[in-house]
């Protein structure tokens, strides 16, 4: 395989990851936060926390069961008079299968750090926003969101970092040869180069040398700009 | 600039859960005192049976050592906490159920509480916005009240920036530019050090000239409560004690908590002191010598009909003199505080404590260990039945 398309497949899962996966625990956080019962809040947070220990195996034999030829999705399609649908096999299906099930298994879990900023928000803050006729989103918006927007900063600078570090092994076990054009990634192809088949290591190394050299590069473009437009920064 | 009325206001703190569950499988005795707050089934009541009026533009301070009720009773007011009885009037508004946003007041709080990402001016700014007031008049007066807590030179600055006497001013300013009716401070003072604290304290009452508005300010500090009130509410694991004006409370305490709580160095007590009486004049017995009341204190016992007890006779430090007809007591400590010279004595088995001006003494002959003669004047003493109530 040519190396721009993997360049470009993996540059795309990343972002398009990144850009949904980035927002997506703050949000819920502030919305755990703000919820008035906080029992209930608990419950949910716990709830939320559980995907993230389903290993990748599983995860992946999960989306089989559901999005499989005669998985539940199909199934119902077909209850309905629809076609079945090999998503498996669909390069179209490959990024949103991918992207999503990977932002269900740890929104909640990255969700933990940003809870941890929020209990410790100053109840004060609150009850002074209260008087000064602050909505509850109002809060949200006002309080909550810059109390924990170091923190947003720094986790924004590490994933910018770790943006082309994706692993091979979820993109190798939902691979099929329908999808391989978009499924192979810089990762899975070094894999297959370095050791499988004739392995041809120094190729692969290099490959894989390149990419933590972007990866490196952008940690140092993220930190240089966050440091520049605010006061928080890694180094 | 408004009235306020609170009639018989009580709060609850409901018990947690846990403790409910806990409390219903052992079913022991419905009421226990836990550090004095009564606890009850529906959990610990932190305040109750209040009932104040507080007149138009009146400075209300509310004092009382910790727990006893002081910031419930004004976060009660401004809304943050339900009401659990009882009614509370803002004006002629019944207001137990106006959210904390429609009930015209502003609070201070301790810990400042601006929004450390805002600057100055955004901080005082924010209710004017949210309010959406027109942007020319939320500046106008952004810049009035910065005028008058003379913080015009920080309005750019965020509160991380600045000084605990800088924030609070911020703080101050942050509520008076809504204007509110009611202005509620919970010890704004007490993060600042004593020279700073002595300032505020100053610029506070400043302050009151300047806005018209009615003021309601907690404190644990009496003297803060002396200087700044026009009337002071002593409360007590959440009683109200005695509500009047600084001199009432100091030179008539209603009862003996009032009149330790109030005053340094604390009243001296003298306990089980004989009450007699013969013929109409009654004389109290104090460290073995007999005192005579005087008239006036000879008319007020006798309209209650009091009769001989044993009473605890209070005296206040600074109404005693140096006196070699008097008691005779040893130096234990010696603390010359430059105009006055605080001389703590035993008397007898008792710990006294006496205020003496330092013009014309000589302050090395009142070292430790040395022993002096002491007088009160018995027109000034208090006279305290068993049950703690002043009976004059
Ligand atoms: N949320 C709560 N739940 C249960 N009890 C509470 C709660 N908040 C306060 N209390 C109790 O109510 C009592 C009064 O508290 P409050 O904060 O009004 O005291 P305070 O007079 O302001 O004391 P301080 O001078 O220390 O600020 C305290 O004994 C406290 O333990
Ligand atoms: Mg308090």
């Amino acid at each position: 395989m040519q190396f721009w398309p993997l360049m470009k497949n993996t540059f795309l899962l990343c972002i398009i990851g990144f850009v949904i996966g980035f927002p997506l625990p703050i949000i819920i956080s502030l919305m755990l936060n703000a919820m008035k019962s906080k029992k209930m809040s608990k419950v949910l947070q716990t709830i939320f926390n559980g995907p993230h220990f389903i290993s990748l195996v599983v995860l992946v034999g999960m989306l089989t069961l559901f999005f499989g030829r005669y998985g539940l999705v199909n199934n119902i399609a077909a209850h309905f008079g629809g076609e079945r649908v090999s998503y498996f096999l669909e390069s179209s299906a490959f990024r949103p299968l991918y992207i999503l099930s990977s932002n269900w298994q740890d929104f909640g879990w990255s969700a933990i750090i940003y809870i941890a900023a929020l209990s410790n928000v100053d109840l004060g803050q609150h009850e002074a926003a209260i008087l000064d006729g602050a909505s509850r989103f109002q809060r949200v918006i006002h309080v909550d969101l810059p109390a924990i927007m170091p923190m947003i900063s720094v986790m924004l600078i590490m994933s910018i970092g770790g943006l082309m570090g994706v692993g091979y092994e979820k993109a190798l076990l939902m691979q099929t040869d329908g999808n391989l054009g978009v499924s192979e990634l810089i990762a899975t192809y070094v894999y297959k180069q370095g050791l499988t088949g004739v392995p041809n290591q120094s190729y692969a190394t290099a490959i894989g040398l390149f990419n933590s050299v972007i990866n490196v590069v952008l940690l140092i473009i993220a930190n240089t700009t966050s440091k520049k437009f605010s006061e928080n920064s890694l180094w | 600039m408004a009235s306020l009325t609170l009639k018989d206001i009580k709060k609850v703190y409901p018990n947690s859960e846990e403790k409910k569950s806990k409390k219903k499988k052992k079913g022991d005795e419905p009421e226990k005192q836990k550090a004095n707050l009564q606890i009850t089934e529906e959990g610990v009541v932190a305040v109750q049976q209040f009932s104040l009026d507080i007149a138009d533009k009146e400075f209300i301070v509310l004092v009382g050592p910790s727990g006893c009720g002081k910031s419930t009773t004004l976060r009660m007011i401004a809304g943050l906490e339900e009401i659990s009885s009882g009614e509370l009037y803002i004006g002629d508004r019944l207001v137990n159920d106006v959210a904390p946003k429609d009930r015209d007041i502003a609070m201070v709080f301790q810990s400042y509480a601006l929004y450390p990402h805002m600057t100055v001016y955004d901080n005082m700014a924010f209710s004017l916005k949210l309010k959406k007031t027109p942007k020319a008049e939320i500046d106008k007066k952004v810049r009035e009240a910065a005028e008058i807590l003379d913080i015009t030179q920080y309005l750019d600055r965020k509160p991380k920036a600045l000084s605990g006497g800088q924030r609070q001013r911020v703080a101050i300013g942050r509520a008076i530019v809504r204007e509110p009716k009611v202005l509620l401070m919970d010890e704004p003072l007490s993060n600042l050090d004593a020279k700073l604290r002595n300032q505020m304290r100053a610029e506070i009452i400043k302050l009151r000239q300047k806005i018209n508005t009615t003021f309601i300010y907690v404190t644990h500090d009496q003297t803060e409560a002396m200087t700044l009130g026009d009337r002071i509410v002593i409360m007590r694991d959440g009683f109200i004690q005695q509500i009047g004006t600084p001199q009432e409370v100091f030179n008539h305490p209603i009862n003996l908590f009032v009149a330790g709580f109030i005053g340094t160095p604390q009243m001296n007590f003298f306990e089980n002191c004989a009450l007699t009486v013969d013929g109409g004049k009654y004389s109290v017995e104090v460290l073995g010598k007999k005192i005579a009341l005087t008239d006036g204190q000879n008319k007020a016992l006798a309209a209650k009909g009091q009769k001989a007890c044993s009473v605890t006779l209070g005296i206040r430090p600074v109404h005693m003199q140096l006196d070699e007809g008097g008691f005779t007591g040893k130096i234990d400590v010696s603390e010359m505080m430059g105009s006055e010279l605080h001389l703590h004595m035993n008397v007898q088995g008792n710990d006294v404590v006496a205020v003496i001006p330092t013009a014309g003494l000589d302050v090395s002959a009142h070292s430790i260990g040395k022993s002096v003669n002491f007088s009160f004047n018995p027109a000034l003493a208090h006279l305290f039945g068993a049950d703690g109530k002043n009976l004059l």
